[in-house]
């Protein structure tokens, strides 16, 4: 057996060194590039040129501008897939009842661990709230921001315990309305600009972000907020809000469910 | 020449993390290590990724640097075209992006799978839970 799993090892390891070379030789993948792909250069060059005013989005981040703006649909489609895949997650449960009564006993962990919790659980949503509002400006978004703000549920799950969570409101149904509620604001936000057009009698298309050649409606990039000029790039502020309600709300409403104690499951599972 | 040795082992390396969760996902009989390795599977296609956008001319993250909410003075096309040479492919790391989150969908589904089979079989031993599954049909 151990002389089995060397020699599969082995051939694996040379197999792959082959395959690199092979990959690298016939030129499939680059080998060190000194340089950008033209198509690169294009988003690069015009994400953030204001001389281009029909082909940039009016954000210094080029990947958020692409997220949103250029394959924009792609992305709603993206968000879609995942609550879908929420929602077949629920309905796999769908008989759960998730109340305090029914959310077990954990004790949680030492008093120190449950302290410093306590202070991490008000720092984290700050922090993935900054990373949100700054979506359009620096490295990071609305998915990004989710994802970390998912993270102060798990951690008061495991230092505090489930029941905690489940007292203070973080139940099943309104994290799931708070989901749905992200999601249709991403959907409000992408029909936005077509009507605003049709109201002045315009073109535009879904997911418009700036004012193009040949739709000339949009949202412009700076806007007067409260006499000070602010960069919003358009859509992508408040896209990128929107998708940080629905991932945050999604991701801990997975976290809940899956930390539910078993009792709860019982019924439905073997009746 | 040393840096050529230096990529042709990047590529050997995500090759081989490929080849090795390919390995996990069709030997390992617990469904939880199945589902790592798929997670490690999905990460790799998104490292390869992101290894094609980069370059070596010292690669700059693909973010104009100095935006905030208060800039309103736009950079000028030289400007744009020094960043545009220096930083690194976009393109790649938005198609990352959205695989991350179909990859991360997916690995939602399957934990809630898991979770179910292990409260109904008492095990996530695939070999035990097929053959208990398949003398139920019977």
């Amino acid at each position: 057996m151990e002389k089995r799993l060397l020699c599969l090892g082995v051939c694996i390891t040379v197999t792959a060194f082959i395959l690199a070379f092979a990959l690298i030789y016939t030129g499939v993948v680059p080998l060190a590039p000194s340089g950008n792909r033209p198509l690169a250069v294009m988003f690069l060059e015009s994400t953030f040129n204001a001389g281009k005013w029909w082909l940039w989005a009016g954000s210094p981040e080029v990947v958020t501008s692409i997220l949103w703006d250029y394959r924009g649909i792609d992305t709603v489609y993206e968000t879609t897939v995942f609550f879908l895949a929420i929602i077949g997650a629920i309905t796999v449960v769908r008989t759960m009842k998730i109340f305090p009564e029914t959310s077990g006993k954990g004790s949680g962990l030492t008093v120190i661990a449950k302290t410093i919790t306590k202070i991490t659980f008000a720092t984290i949503p700050i922090i993935a709230f900054s990373i949100a509002v700054h979506g359009h400006l620096t490295p990071g978004g609305g998915f990004q921001a989710g994802s970390a703000f998912a993270v102060a549920p798990l951690l008061v799950i495991a230092a505090l315990s489930l029941r905690l969570l489940v007292e203070r409101g973080w139940s099943k149904e309104r994290l799931l309305a708070l989901r749905t509620t992200g999601l249709i604001l991403v959907g409000i936000i992408a029909i936005l600009v077509p009507v605003l057009a049709l109201l002045r009698h315009g073109i535009a298309y879904i997911m418009q972000n700036q004012a193009k050649l040949w739709a000339p409606a949009g949202l412009s990039a700076v806007v007067d907020l409260l006499g000070i000029k602010t960069l919003l790039s358009g859509t992508l502020f408040w896209l990128n809000l929107s998708e940080f309600l629905a991932v945050s709300a999604g991701l801990s409403l997975v976290f809940v469910l899956l930390a539910a104690p078993t009792k709860n499951f019982d019924k439905e599972v073997k009746g | 020449m040393i840096k050529d040795i230096v990529w042709v082992y990047y590529y050997a390396s995500l090759i081989l993390i490929t080849f090795m969760s390919i390995y996990g996902v069709a030997t390992r009989p617990n469904l939880l290590k199945k589902i790592i390795m798929l997670s490690i599977l999905s990460d790799t296609a998104n490292m390869l990724a992101v290894v094609l956008g980069y370059h070596i001319l010292s690669p700059k993250p693909p973010v104009y640097p100095g935006g905030t909410f208060s800039t309103t003075e736009f950079p000028s096309q030289e400007q744009l075209s020094t960043f545009a040479k220096y930083a690194v492919d976009p393109i790649p790391q938005v198609l990352v992006v959205t695989a991350i989150v179909i990859g991360l969908a997916v690995l939602v589904f399957l934990s809630f799978v898991a979770v179910l089979i292990y409260r109904r079989y008492g095990t996530l031993d695939m070999r035990i839970v097929s053959k208990r599954a398949r003398e139920e049909v019977k």
